[in-house]
């Protein structure tokens, strides 16, 4: 039997009549059209299906969407303003963090959730805190400079 | 326009964008599992899940009679065409035709409603088989007697330097002088073995193909790396003319050679028909492991080496094993490829290497990024390790004396340009070293090599468009690297714009000309060279109309800051716009790239045998990694802690793509190295065919990466003397990782991948139980190998 | 196929769901049912009961000097809480390397014991520090359960398809005691312990060991008791030729298998390795020394 779900992403609710069985991930794909958010494994390994809810990472592969009722969900597209990219995506763009472009949105993700309890990790905290998320193009290195860069922006240190 | 710059000065240093970066960012990117199609059906495939069997019977009428089910195809559905990659050996049929060869082989395929529907119908499909004994050895398959994988490979076409016999699908030498006199003469002879295991590429975006027809013609949408490669083999086997054929890729999410060659265009185009409604197929991550026919060769390496008691390398002979699979796919050309690398880059007066491409029931290899390179180079930089202890000198130093220097010549008389090979050594070396002292169990090792850069035809589109803004238009495929969306930095420079003043069209076979795909690490190699060619043409029509507009000779003007002007004189000038302004009034702004790929390197190759085209290397890159790492000598778990990767290539044209290869390529070669490499049943079939058990490094386990450029340019290269720079990254590191191993616990790791099990047991019984390591080198033990 | 879902709100309410609904079966963070049925091992229950509404089930904290847990309690709260790596150092040591950084935010306590899986992290501290959980159904009330009793085989509990993991209880611990957990790992995130230990070691005034508890993750059905390893510390000196000796006695008796992961020759060699280093955090610890969070890192810089 299909439930209503209702549920705010990125900022604006929704609703979709799903069945109970549906992931997160298909419903945000397939029923709210929010492709951004990618599937890139069927175990919860990849973390290219990440996204936040309520703040929280979640692989949304691997999570029922009728658990995420009444939720805050967050993602990739709903980082940037419309004037301004995030400066974790902009560091991301300009520190060369971003090659095929799978991995980004799920690796951003990771990465706002990362620096919400850390403002300011060391760069072990900050590979720890990627580990959830699969790159084969960039061997992360690029990447972690550019969290490093956007926490320091976003602290205040530097413009 | 660049208005705000002042006359003269040069652009401030900017950190590159990439055009695609926004909206990959941003998620807007959209992929092709992303695409929205009205009436969109869903493919699943129906894989074979056993490794060898004869198909007794299909039936499909349960399935059919399924709710939602549209289409079900077959082999029987299907033109009976025999194809091959790059046509070596026409060995294998869209769907299976009576025989199944490998776990992953398509039988057939369903479109439904609903992917839940076509699961449902995949299942409900029955077929039965008689299995066949599995070929899973390859020395064993290349006994008299053994089992076939192709019974019928006498009747099969192939190309005629190949002579496809038994389970042979190729074999191919590069020799040069007398290497058996040599060795025999020689005062120190050291022989060993090595085993490499099969690996995966293992893109994150899994394969995924759309198709849908319009009258006559389809559009398929494909994460391919090769859309022009994929549009031919599809006409090929649905007999139909590659015009009313369009391959286009929306963004790709990733290759590694995984998504080279020619992999489900055929099956969902062939769907899509059937069906009468658009169709998509996205690969399970499971089905990602199992499907595509693109894996790294599973190598058994004998090599043999005389030296003197100097060290100076005086012969060599190798017998390289690659398991090609079911299909032999472009094996026979990466045996060369292997053979060459097995050389290396060193001086030696005596050659002869054989490499035999051998049929088993496995997962078919291909080319996946820098094929073969990277198990031979662990191979035979461990060797050198093994030579220069041998004779009680330093590995820096053996190489020192061995690696090859300008002028000096290669395994087929092919003389090298500059010293990019000492020289990456030198400083990987002095890099590694400022590390610091090494703690308990800490080792550094190193590892040299090259890479061949790969010439083929490729084509580009210049224009400037009415308000002086830029367009690329070309065949070539961005998979990740950027290398296509670097192409503006080389037409800017010719133009005197600014990178981010040009668009680009591209990776759509309707739209731009030929190119070869992202592949061999080519695309700037090759499409760079024709959007410098286009640009220069451009170059001359912008100048003639300004040589009009500003009535001075082309001879007085250049290009640069966004404008045309006389050389010395800042104020007769007219900007880019301007002119192009005028151009839409009259002979529009409109060029064409593409020219003869550069020639391969004089050679002599007539002692070869099974020549296909890599008995030289065009315009090698030369490079040196070395590794710190720690071993836990009671686990065998090996920590890298530091990978630094000198490479020569001829000249940096974009230093953030370029550095962006070499740290993505050095950790995919340490997952490659240490944690991943597949497990087989005794079955045949893959036993970690998931992310859980084949395990990519994370950024948690990547170490810090120092990448150093050093540039001899290349007569015959690329774009300003480059060379390739995509593949090169990953061949080094393994190597450098197991000779660190080795200097850490004294016991050398024979097997790839190195996993910790493999290494504790190095550490423990002092060799890694390749009970054949340091047998004794003798005649080919094959019966098969002439054709039994 | 999942026809129904309910996401109830009090205990009461997921109980009377589970006790009328046979099929019903609860889900927490999803983290493993969800994965497992998308791999097609087992497909999802025809019925779920959400419980990750229940705001009970995700009290936690110190009562009476001990750590008690509700079900939902995440491996994210625990691994960050100063009292768990103060007092129950090695529930803190599993939690922290579980998965990646969003599996630890949204897998539970709960999810982790119930889904029995022989790998499970938790399960092996809980068994050390000699934790309860309990069990509470419709009309029967509820039930301790020692965690050491609570699994039986891979996937499968003592606890009835009606019954509700609600809390789980970690006593406090003996004074002048110490605990850790290692696993062997390949990689240092995403991973599953190839084989792991935990140990909760209690010294006597004189330094020498006065009791210990050893449990061993991924050599058996499920996380085992080491009783022969535990045997071969009793009053021994607190030192590696100790530790090494009951590390061997726990190996000699492990029937560990071969599987994708390692030889069955290997794992027996490697929970050597890694119940000696599990003894050298737990022995640490128990003297005051600091072994950083998580000790698996620490551990296997070790030279033991």
């Amino acid at each position: 039997m299909p439930e209503l779900l209702q549920l705010t992403v990125d900022g604006v609710a929704l609703s979709a009549a799903i069945e109970p069985d549906r992931t997160l991930l298909r419903v945000l794909r397939d029923d709210l059209g929010r492709t951004g958010t990618k599937e890139g494994c069927d175990d919860s390994e990849c973390g290219a299906c990440m996204v936040l809810i309520d703040g929280r990472p979640v692989n949304s592969c691997s999570y029922l969407a009728l658990q995420a009722a009444g939720c805050e969900v967050t993602t990739v597209e709903g980082l940037a303003g419309v004037e301004a990219l995030h400066p974790l995506q902009r560091a991301f763009l300009e520190g060369g963090g971003i090659q095929c472009g799978f991995c980004t949105p799920g690796m951003l993700i990771s990465a706002v959730a990362l620096l919400a309890r850390d403002p300011d990790p060391s760069e072990d905290a900050i590979r720890d805190g990627l580990a959830g998320n699969l790159c084969r193009c960039t061997g992360y290195q690029p990447i972690v400079r550019a969290v490093q860069r956007a926490a320091a922006e976003m602290r205040g240190e530097t413009a | 326009m660049s208005e705000s710059q002042g006359e003269g000065a040069e652009p401030a240093v900017r950190p590159w964008i990439r055009p695609d970066g926004q909206a990959k960012a941003t998620g807007q990117a959209h992929y092709t599992a992303d695409l929205a199609f009205s009436g969109l059906a869903h493919a699943r495939l129906l894989l074979a899940g056993r490794v060898h069997a004869r198909i007794i019977r299909i039936d499909t009428a349960r399935a059919r009679a399924m709710p939602g089910v549209l289409a079900i195809l077959t082999q029987d559905d299907v033109p009976e065409r025999r194809y091959g990659s790059f046509d070596f050996v026409l060995d294998r049929t869209l769907f299976a035709r009576d025989v199944v060869r490998f776990e992953g082989e398509v039988v057939a395929a369903v479109a439904a409603l609903t992917p839940d529907q076509a699961a449902a119908a995949v299942a409900a499909i029955e077929v039965d088989y008689a299995d066949l004994p599995p070929v899973l050895d390859v020395e064993a398959a290349l006994q008299p007697g053994s089992p076939l994988v192709h019974d019928a490979i006498a009747t099969y076409a192939h190309d005629l330097n190949l002579d496809p016999a038994g389970n042979l699908a190729g074999r191919s030498t590069i020799v040069k002088g007398d290497a058996a006199g040599a060795i025999a003469a020689a005062p120190i002879v050291v022989s060993e073995r090595y085993v490499a295991d099969m690996a995966h590429p293992v893109p994150i975006e899994p394969h995924t193909v759309t198709a849908e027809w319009s009258g006559d013609r389809v559009t398929i949408q494909s994460s391919t790396q090769v859309p022009f490669y994929a549009r031919t083999k599809t006409a090929e086997v649905l007999e139909i003319p590659e015009h009313r054929i369009r391959v286009a890729v929306s963004h790709l999410g990733g290759g590694f050679g995984g998504k080279c060659d020619f992999h489900f265009e055929g099956h969902v185009a062939a769907l899509a028909r059937a069906a009468r409604r658009p169709v998509r197929l996205v690969l399970s991550r499971r089905e990602e492991f199992l499907a595509p026919d693109k894996v790294t060769h599973a190598m058994v390496v004998d090599i043999e080496t005389g030296l003197n008691e100097d060290g100076t390398i005086l012969a060599r002979r190798a017998r390289l094993i690659l398991d090609c699979g079911a299909y032999a796919s472009d094996t026979p050309i990466l045996g060369q490829v292997a053979s060459m690398m097995i050389a290396g880059p060193y001086r030696i007066p005596h050659v002869d290497i054989e490499a035999l491409s051998v049929y088993t029931n496995r997962t078919p290899s291909g080319s996946v990024r820098a094929p073969t390179g990277p198990q031979a180079c662990w191979a035979v930089e461990q060797h050198h390790d093994v030579l220069a202890a041998r004779v009680g000198l330093d590995p820096v130093e053996f190489r020192r004396r061995n690696l090859v220097r300008d002028g000096d010549e290669g395994p087929t008389r092919q003389r090298h340009e500059g010293n990019g090979a000492v020289e990456t050594l030198e400083r990987a070396v002095a890099a590694i070293l400022a590390g610091g002292p090494l703690g308990p169990h800490e080792a550094i090792g190193v590892a040299s090599g090259w890479w061949f850069s790969a010439p083929g035809p490729s084509g580009a589109f210049v224009r400037i468009e009415g308000d002086g803004s830029g367009r690329i238009v070309t065949g070539a495929q961005e998979n990740g690297t950027g290398a296509v969306m670097a192409l503006p930095i080389l037409a800017a420079e010719e133009l005197g714009m600014r990178p981010e003043d040009f668009a680009i069209t591209y990776q759509d076979t309707d739209a731009g000309p030929y190119d070869g795909g992202s592949s061999g690490s080519q695309t700037t190699f090759n499409n760079g060279r024709a959007v410098v060619e286009a640009a220069r043409e451009v170059r001359r029509q912008l100048l003639e109309l300004a040589a009009v507009a500003l009535e001075a000779s082309v001879a007085d003007l250049e290009l640069r800051d966004g404008h045309a002007g006389v050389v010395g004189s800042p104020d007769r000038r007219i900007s880019i716009a301007e002119l192009a302004a005028t151009a839409h009034g009259g002979a529009l702004l409109l060029a064409r790239g593409s020219g003869m790929p550069p020639e391969a390197p004089e050679h002599d190759a007539s002692m070869c045998v099974g020549r296909l085209g890599f008995e030289s290397f065009a315009a090698p890159t030369f490079f040196c990694h070395a590794a710190r790492i720690r071993v836990d000598p009671a686990t065998g778990i090996v920590r890298t802690l530091k990978v630094v990767a000198a490479t020569d290539v001829g000249r940096v044209l974009n230093e953030t793509g370029a550095l962006g290869q070499m740290t993505g390529g050095v950790v995919m070669a340490l997952g490659n190295a240490t944690t991943e490499g597949t497990v087989f049943g005794a079955d045949g079939r893959q036993r970690n065919a998931s992310l859980l058990d084949y395990k990519l490094l994370t950024s948690a386990d990547a170490p810090e990466i120092e990448a150093i450029f050093v540039e001899f340019p290349a007569s015959n290269g690329g774009p300003r003397g480059s060379k390739g720079v995509g593949e090169p990254p990953i061949v080094a590191t393994a190597g450098a990782v197991a000779n660190a191993i080795a200097a850490a616990t004294g016991a050398r790791v024979r097997r790839l991948p190195m996993t910790p099990e493999r290494v504790w047991r190095a550490v423990r019984t002092g060799d890694d139980g390749a009970a054949e390591a340091n047998a004794p080198f003798g005649p080919v033990p094959i019966g098969a190998a002439a054709g039994g | 196929m999942t026809t129904r879902f309910a996401a109830p709100t009090t205990i009461e309410a997921a109980l009377a769901i589970l006790s009328a609904d046979r099929d019903a079966r609860p889900v927490a963070g999803g983290t493993d049912l969800v994965v497992a049925a998308r791999q097609g091992r087992k497909p999802l229950p025809a019925s779920i009961v959400a419980i990750d509404r229940i705001a009970e089930l995700a009290q936690h904290g110190v009562s009476d000097r001990a750590l008690v847990l509700g079900g939902l309690t995440t491996h994210d709260w625990i691994a960050s809480s100063a009292d768990v790596a103060a007092i129950w150092a090695a529930l803190a040591d599993a939690a922290s390397i579980i998965g990646s950084p969003a599996t630890r935010a949204t897998g539970t306590i709960g999810g982790n014991l119930m889904n029995a899986s022989p790998a499970a992290e938790t399960t092996g501290p809980l068994i050390v520090l000699g934790a309860n959980v309990m069990l509470r159904a419709i009309g029967r009330g509820s039930r301790i359960v020692p965690v050491e009793g609570l699994a039986v085989a891979p996937g499968r509990t003592v606890a009835s398809a009606d019954e509700l993991l609600t809390t789980v209880i970690v006593p406090p611990q003996p004074e002048n005691s110490g605990s850790a957990y290692v696993r062997l790992e390949y990689r240092r995130a995403m991973e599953i312990a190839v084989v792991g230990a935990a140990a909760r070691v209690t010294l006597s005034d004189d330094g020498r060991i006065a009791a210990a508890r050893i449990a061993l993750t991924s050599v058996a059905p499920t996380v085992v008791r080491a009783p022969e390893a535990e045997a071969a510390l009793a009053s021994g000196t607190a030192d590696p030729s100790t530790f090494r000796a009951a590390a061997e006695a726990a190996a000699a008796a492990a029937q560990p298998i071969d599987d994708v992961r390692a030889s069955a020759e290997y794992r027996r060699a490697m929970l050597v390795v890694v119940v000696a280093r599990t003894l050298a955090a737990a022995v640490a610890r128990a003297r005051g020394e600091a072994i950083p969070m998580p000790a698996s890192r620490w551990a296997h810089g070790q030279e033991v």
